[in-house]
């Protein structure tokens, strides 16, 4: 009976020697380190672990006087929503570990933080752009990726002040939820600038030709066209609409662009073509961690060999957030006090100016525009930090 | 005027779709073996010809040669040693077979050429033939030409040469053709070794009209499936018909009710023929049913 009261306590020691050290603040994050999600997950751990590195070479999180050093407890939910919830339950329950650290992913980003809403904990993520996350009503849930709805309407602005004017839109989507909802934003936002929409009509999913929407837009001849599908629509439309011989002023897409292959998949015909970027690694802002979203960037490349995307560097601002608020409350404990923290969170980091509404989702944040100028992304709205000026109206097809 | 240009890209796409048919009702029509990997096979030719085009800047219309014997090569093997054990059982297990292959050689392309969309866009890409209003896209007109080429040259190889006779004779009766000396399995790996050198043709004719992953190939294999039915089993001109059938559908159906209700409306056309004509349009009892 002795010795197994002994081994007991050795092992209640154990267990809990991590984390109840007194010098150290303790993050977990219940990620997809396996499975179909495999990529992002791993992308949006990078981001953390460059963030605690970084923070622990400086001293640790500074609260109220004294620094603590970081560490972060992860687990894979191998791709799978519910078992990402299983594990932040875990995380909460038996870790006793408050400060969640979100996941990539709508999905796991819906199931993990209603268990982080239920307990009393609070999440910060940048890894998940829904709407729907925001419409239920939760008080411990901070997102930084712009929403669906909003992801054209940065490119809207900006085309509306160019000349000369557009004043004509033709919009096309995939028929699936997250293409659809960017279209109704584009819709919306379209209407807001004073644009007239021309065309507005959705294809199926995974289509291989689009010749007969392609004939309709050419028929009504629009100023701009926005697309809002997947990388391999993308490249029939633009493919298409060369075919076709149909020269909007301006050409946009919601995913496409942003990414390394579209350049090498449509090699010359890319070339002015714009994008909405959550980041990219040219942005000029300032950051209270890393210093400037440039050295960032430099970090990330020493530490990894690679150039971060925006799913590490969401990734990476999300902890930074959660590391300010958690200062400006002076606590790592009170977690009402760390939301109100979050509320009222304004400051610069490298993804942008950030801030809240009461929802959690993030506002005026907005979707920097890249285009394809000579075969490279360039960043082109907001002018404040833009690398170079857009090209417009967009040369005729050669 | 707009009503032409619809029809023209109904059957320049059809076309592409009629290429992807031919083989796999071939296969289908002659050793019942509805061959799931197709689309899989198809993606294997196109990437083949994706990396010829990114390393040694190998024109697409080239390799079409390249991926026609690579992909019959590969064909061949695959029945001569893997199919053929397993032909004379139950349909199911062809079933099962190929739809693992599927598996395979998807998992195999994600693992090795990575899931990212790949296209092939050579420096001519985009130019087109302009007739007033009417706009035909040279590349388009360059893939409908060459199938319709395939689609003449493989008719004319089952009519008139003896392995085409004898891959006829095999698919109407196998018996009477092993009693005059042709051996059904060497006919039955040339069959599904034709099938893959079209599917590959076809592959590297995709990676010029559209993005590809492997993640597509299940789409591919289900146009594939769609025209055999449309057209009838083993024929190739009711592949030909078929596919075009199925090009200038789909793009009156998107210009009349909606783009995204043609592929509902290929698959009730599909039903329809199924309950009407299950032979298929230019089905006819001569050639493959659907044997049990």
């Amino acid at each position: 009976m002795k010795r197994v009261a002994i081994i007991l306590t050795a092992l209640v020691f154990l267990a809990f020697q991590g984390i109840s050290h007194a010098d150290e603040i303790w993050f977990g994050a219940a990620l997809s380190l396996t499975g179909k999600l495999a990529k992002e997950g791993n992308l949006v751990k990078n981001g953390y672990e460059l963030w605690k590195e970084t923070v622990n070479k400086k001293g640790g999180i500074k609260i109220g006087g004294k620094n603590y050093k970081v560490s972060v407890r992860y687990y894979d939910d191998e791709s799978d929503p519910n078992r990402g919830a299983k594990l932040v339950e875990k995380l909460i329950t038996e870790d006793k570990i408050k400060l969640i650290l979100g996941p990539y992913g709508s999905e796991s980003v819906f199931a993990t933080s209603a268990i982080t809403e239920k307990y009393g904990a609070i999440m910060v993520q940048g890894g998940a752009a829904a709407d729907k996350l925001y419409t239920r009503g939760f008080k411990n849930l901070f997102g930084i990726y712009t929403v669906a709805t909003e992801y054209m309407d940065d490119t809207l602005e900006m085309l509306k002040d160019k000349s000369p004017k557009p004043e004509t839109v033709a919009i096309v989507y995939s028929n699936d939820l997250f293409s659809a909802q960017v279209a109704q934003g584009a819709k919306a936002s379209a209407e807001k600038y004073g644009y007239k929409i021309v065309f507005y009509q959705d294809y199926p999913k995974g289509t291989q030709d689009l010749s007969t929407v392609i004939v309709n837009i050419k028929g009504k001849n629009p100023d701009i066209i926005l697309g809002c599908g997947h990388f391999q629509d993308t490249v029939i439309i633009v493919k298409q609409l060369k075919d076709y011989k149909v020269n909007p002023r301006a050409l946009a897409f919601s995913v496409g662009p942003t990414l390394s292959d579209f350049v090498e998949s449509l090699k010359g015909d890319s070339e002015n073509v714009m994008g909405s970027a959550q980041w990219t690694s040219t942005l000029k802002y300032k950051d209270p961690v890393f210093g400037s979203n440039q050295e960032f960037v430099k970090a990330y490349k020493a530490k990894y060999n690679e150039d971060p995307n925006y799913h590490s560097a969401g990734g990476a601002s999300a902890a930074v957030i959660f590391q300010k608020a958690i200062e400006k409350a002076g606590t790592k404990d009170d977690i009402s006090k760390i939301r109100e923290a979050l509320s009222g969170f304004n400051e610069e980091i490298i993804y942008g100016k950030i801030k809240f509404d009461k929802t959690g989702k993030v506002i005026g944040k907005g979707m920097p525009v890249i285009q394809i100028q000579k075969g490279a992304q360039r960043t082109v709205f907001p002018e404040g930090v833009a690398e170079s000026k857009a090209v417009y109206p967009k040369p005729q097809w050669k | 005027m707009i009503i032409l240009q619809i029809l023209i890209n109904g059957l320049l796409l059809g076309a592409f779709y009629a290429l992807i048919g031919i083989g796999f009702s071939l296969v289908w029509g002659v050793t019942n073996i509805i061959n799931l990997s197709h689309g899989a096979i198809a993606l294997l030719g196109a990437y083949l010809t994706f990396f010829l085009f990114q390393t040694f800047r190998l024109d697409p219309f080239l390799s079409i040669p390249v991926s026609f014997i690579a992909m019959f090569s590969f064909g061949y093997l695959l029945q001569r040693y893997l199919m053929n054990f397993v032909v004379k059982a139950q349909i199911f297990m062809l079933l099962i077979l190929t739809f693992g292959l599927e598996i395979f050689l998807v998992n195999f392309m994600t693992t090795f050429f990575s899931a990212d969309f790949r296209s092939v866009t050579p420096s001519y890409a985009g130019n087109s033939l302009v007739l007033g209003s009417i706009v035909i896209p040279y590349i388009r007109l360059a893939v409908f030409s060459i199938c319709v080429i395939i689609a003449v040259a493989m008719a004319l190889f089952l009519d008139k040469t003896w392995p085409g006779k004898a891959i006829k004779a095999t698919s109407l009766d196998i018996e009477a053709s092993m009693m005059s000396g042709i051996n059904p399995a060497k006919i039955y790996a040339l069959t599904f070794a034709l099938g893959s050198g079209l599917a590959g043709v076809s592959g590297t004719l995709l990676t010029l009209t559209q993005a590809f992953s492997p993640s597509i190939a299940g789409g591919l294999t289900l146009r594939a499936f769609i025209v055999s039915i449309l057209g009838g089993l083993g024929r190739i001109e009711g592949a030909l018909i078929g596919g075009l059938l199925l090009g200038v559908l789909e793009t009156f159906s998107s210009y009349l009710i909606g783009e995204s209700y043609k592929n509902a409306i290929a698959f009730g056309l599909m039903v329809l023929v199924l309950i009407v004509k299950p032979s298929g349009l230019m089905g006819r009892k001569y050639y493959a049913e659907v044997k049990h």
